[in-house]
């Protein structure tokens, strides 16, 4: 008989490195409990174990902070959960180069603290950032609500190690901001889903704290309107660091004081455009003027404009909207679009909705995105599966006509057994597959989530 | 040499005028912007990606390997024909098929000169910001097999920021789009970037057919100062102040002594004699904050050392600021006949130390260098002056290079910061990555070519990779 996989791995792993069973549900993916979880504290012990895993033919689902592990299909098993959180150290901060290289398992909460003495910062907004790792937010390509000045992680990333499927550590990139040497596999690794290899190792490019930061919030009285509003400050010389637009029921959930009042003011069906502004002190002022003037010649019922920490705590509400466990919805769809078909996307979904299920909408148009969530209560009792299953499909069609795409990101577990989550294969997905086989030879890196069944 | 039967067959498809095939016509494309040359044995010029399509088909079948050719104004022998074969020139696809001023984007045919791109966005109060030196002559695809990167990166990123999609022709000739190549294109696709990947991928994956670019809005005010310093050292320490305080400006831009004088010969921009070095710092955004932080970078310019800081707003006193940085290159035939452009790149920090040690090299080899550098990125471009009828010179040049390329990685840097490695720099990729590193980076090139037809004996070190290509030049490659 073949020994168990647990009892595997502790004759290589150090002691302490394997969870006890009654842990194991903490590690299960999409319901799938993993045969074994190990915590892997070093690079060392990663490839040693991806090494066993290519040759014993078990599965490995690198884990961080879990927070995106409902992204992806269903897997079919989960060989070993392996958690990298104890790879958490900051290897090398020049506050001067704007540059940081960390280890994988590092929060991104831990380390902007870390950054922040220094007068930098990394532009990234991912949701739940004191438990997202930055492997995990590089590996899922996550990103907040200032998407459309930030851009995506793999943006800021200059160089990475990582793990492939055969237990080796390679490198690419390097720690300077500007560098052609070799293919850009940041790339490719950014957004892999973990697919391609395990990372352990980041070198970013960062960006000074901006002296001052603001937000003004302005209600309308349509979803259309403030849309339409806020899409039209990005394409200014002055134009916002990020522009979300809430319909009523997102705004109801993101418990702004200040803004429930607006909005309650402005009344039913109405929206919240929040800009968010940055730069030096005069900059932000007449950013903060500019704005308000604009929105309102743009339809805006009232305008309300927060300061600095305010504005912090705005920003982190809605990174964290969706994904902190009192906001959660049970279903959420992010539909990609042109920018200037957001607007005609967000009500083209909202009537893809079957009856009794209006989803709750954060339009970003500046960057061209639209969010729906289904939150639970009230309507769970009678929704069912099929009316669901009718819902995504209709908004799947709102998508590809726009030339988008729609990626359920949140999802019960009895629909997600039905659909791909990615919404089909992309073009280049040969190219994808021959990667993937390249890469992880034996198929044992996070296997069965990706597009394409990769 | 190519058969009769493929010049017909590659006349059936593009017509006979945009097949060139007699030597003497060839010599033309035999060069780039760098030192290495090299014949190839047939050029096409198509005019659509059906053409394209139908080439590619064809040198697939045939087994002739094929080089994607802009404007040739690459510093690495990138558009080199180094194993013969078929070079196509995308002179003729110079076509901007459309502008989106809501969307911000723009999609451009790969010959599209990079500066007819700006100029275009600019009547819509637009602007495609990277902006390499060689701007008026170089193209879209060539910028995009490159990864360019030019002055303006520094505040905006390099081409791989820039582009939102591509259709691309494989190595069989098959199109496929990586990234959203549409007329209205989005901004995040499921599944690995392959568009990403393909930027910088040298013209080694395939062939870039239609590119779909961000445009940026102009800026409301541009104000560009230019300091004085009595040496280089004191300039760096400079850029380590601006940045150090939280500035990263739109460019910021340094040249030398050397430069200075080469630029004096040719036109008096009133440098001083003693000037040292030049610094070039734009600042760009809202009124108010050109004003705050344009006086913050005027203070760092005087408490570093600066004895003379000038500067300018409107669009004519900027170019003429501009003119001494822009006019390097061209001013430098003053001083040699020839010069060979480095890249190198280090961490901000050690841009005094890099420059220390390129110096010291230049001493070495008995050679004078003129410095050129994109300071605000860590990106030095050495000009190494030489006459190329000296006997030995070119090799003393080559060799003086790659030691400037050792110092630059021996300093935490790179081999190259925006000119990529092509033939040139691709014997020194082993200062930088380990064979595993460069097997891993192999892997992606089998995955898009498999075959390895497309611009065959870049990137890697000779001999790293199992090279299958069956057709083989007569005319050499030499650097």
């Amino acid at each position: 008989m073949t020994p168990s996989l647990p009892s595997q791995l502790a004759k290589f792993l150090p002691i302490g490195s394997l969870i006890p069973p009654p842990g194991l549900e903490d590690y299960a993916v999409d319901g799938v409990m993993p045969q074994a979880a190990a915590l892997a504290y070093n690079r060392e012990d990663t490839a040693e174990v991806v090494r066993w895993a290519a040759a014993q033919g078990v599965s490995v689902f690198p884990r961080g902070g879990g927070t995106q592990v409902a992204l992806g299909n269903v897997p079919a098993e989960v060989g070993l959960a392996l958690d990298v959180r104890g790879q958490d150290r900051l290897l090398d901060y020049q506050p001067d180069d704007l540059t940081v290289t960390v280890e994988g398992g590092i929060s991104l909460g831990q380390l902007q603290r870390e950054l922040a003495p220094g007068g930098k910062f990394l532009p990234l907004e991912a949701p739940l950032a004191e438990t997202s790792t930055v492997g995990g937010i590089l590996a899922a390509n996550t990103t907040g609500p200032l998407r459309f000045s930030h851009g995506q992680p793999r943006d800021w990333l200059i160089g990475i190690s990582v793990v492939g499927g055969d237990g080796v550590e390679t490198r690419a990139g390097g720690k300077v901001v500007k560098n052609v040497t070799g293919y850009d596999l940041n790339k490719l690794y950014a957004g892999s889903l973990g697919t391609l290899g395990i990372i352990v190792e980041a070198t970013f490019k960062l960006a000074p704290i901006p002296a001052e930061m603001a937000t003004v919030l302005a209600s309308f009285s349509s979803l259309q309107e403030g849309i339409v509003a806020g899409g039209g400050l990005t394409g200014t010389a002055f134009a916002p660091n990020g522009v979300q637009v809430l319909d009523g029921q997102a705004a109801h959930r993101l418990q702004l004081e200040e803004g429930q009042e607006i909005l309650r003011q402005a009344g039913a069906g109405s929206a919240l455009a929040i800009a968010f502004l940055a730069g030096s002190p005069r900059g932000v002022k007449r950013r903060v003027d500019e704005t308000a003037r604009l929105l309102g010649q743009w339809g805006a019922l009232d305008v309300t404009v927060f300061q600095e920490s305010e504005s912090q705590s705005v920003l982190e509400s809605l990174a964290d909207l969706s994904w902190s466990d009192e906001t959660k919805p049970y279903l959420s769809i992010r539909v990609t679009a042109p920018p200037s078909a957001v607007a005609a996307v967000a009500a083209q979904c909202l009537e893809a909705s079957s009856p009794g299920m209006a989803p709750g909408v954060i339009a970003d148009p500046g960057y061209g995105m639209v969010q729906l969530f289904w939150w639970a209560e009230p309507v769970s009792e009678w929704v069912d599966d099929s009316l669901i299953l009718e819902t995504l499909l209709r908004v799947r069609r709102v998508a590809r006509k726009a030339g988008g795409q729609a990626v359920v990101e949140q999802c019960p577990l009895s629909l997600k057994k039905q659909i791909d989550v990615w919404g089909g294969q992309p073009e280049a997905i040969e190219i994808m597959r021959r990667l993937k086989r390249k890469f992880d030879p034996a198929g044992i890196l996070n296997p069965g989530r990706f597009v394409g069944g990769i | 040499m190519p058969t009769e039967q493929f010049i017909q067959q590659l006349k059936a498809i593009v017509g006979e005028a945009h097949v060139v095939s007699h030597p003497e016509d060839l010599v033309v494309f035999e060069y780039d912007g760098s030192v290495a040359k090299a014949m190839p044995e047939t050029v096409v010029l198509p005019e659509s990606t059906e053409q394209v399509r139908q080439v590619l088909g064809l040198a697939y079948e045939e087994g002739v390997s094929v080089v994607g050719r802009g404007s040739g104004t690459g510093l690495s022998g990138g558009a080199i024909a180094a194993t013969g074969g078929l070079q196509i020139a995308f002179t003729r696809m110079n076509r901007i098929l459309g502008l989106d001023r809501e969307n911000r984007t723009a999609m451009v045919e790969p010959g599209v000169i990079n500066l007819d791109l700006d100029n275009y966005a600019r009547k819509s109060g637009l602007r495609y910001a990277p902006d390499p030196s060689s701007q008026r002559a170089c193209t879209m695809g060539g910028n995009v097999a490159e990864n360019a990167g030019g002055p303006h990166c520094l505040a905006y990123g390099t081409t791989t920021n820039h582009v939102l999609g591509l259709e691309v022709a494989l190595e069989d000739g098959s199109i496929i789009n990586l990234g959203s190549p549409s007329e209205q294109p989005v901004n995040a696709t499921s599944g690995y970037d392959l568009r990403g990947v393909f930027l910088g991928s040298e013209g080694t994956f395939g062939v870039a057919t239609r590119i779909v670019v961000r445009l940026l809005p102009l800026p409301e005010r541009v104000k560009t100062f230019l300091g004085i310093f009595p040496d280089v050292e004191s300039a760096c320490t400079s850029v380590s102040a601006i940045i150090g305080h939280g500035i990263v400006p739109a460019a910021l831009e340094l040249i030398d002594s050397v430069v200075i004088k080469a630029v004096q010969n040719v036109t008096d921009l009133g440098y001083p004699d003693n000037a040292g070095a030049v610094l070039l710092v734009e600042v760009e955004g809202l009124e108010e904050e050109v004003e705050e932080i344009g006086a913050q970078v005027e203070a760092a310019l005087w408490e570093t050392g600066a004895f003379q800081v000038r500067a300018a707003e409107s669009a004519q006193e900027r170019v003429a600021l501009w003119a001494g940085r822009k006019g390097a290159l061209g001013a430098l035939g003053s001083l040699a006949p020839n010069y060979y452009l480095a890249d190198g790149v280090v961490p901000r920090t050690q841009l005094a130390a890099a420059h220390r040690q390129v110096a010291h090299i230049s001493q070495e080899y008995k050679l004078t260098v003129a410095n050129v550098s994109h300071a605000g990125d860590g990106n030095l471009h050495p000009c190494l002056l030489f006459n190329e009828r000296e006997p030995g010179a070119l090799q003393r040049v080559a060799e003086a290079g790659a030691e400037v390329m050792k110092a630059c990685v021996d300093l935490g840097g790179a081999l190259t910061g925006e000119h990529g490695v092509g033939l040139e720099k691709k014997e020194q990729m082993p200062l930088v990555f380990s064979d595993d590193d460069l097997k891993a980076m192999l892997r992606v090139r089998e995955a898009f070519a498999p075959l390895n037809r497309l611009n065959p004996e870049k990137v890697f070190p000779g001999g790293f990779a199992y090279q299958p290509t069956a057709h083989r030049a007569g005319a050499g490659m030499f650097i």
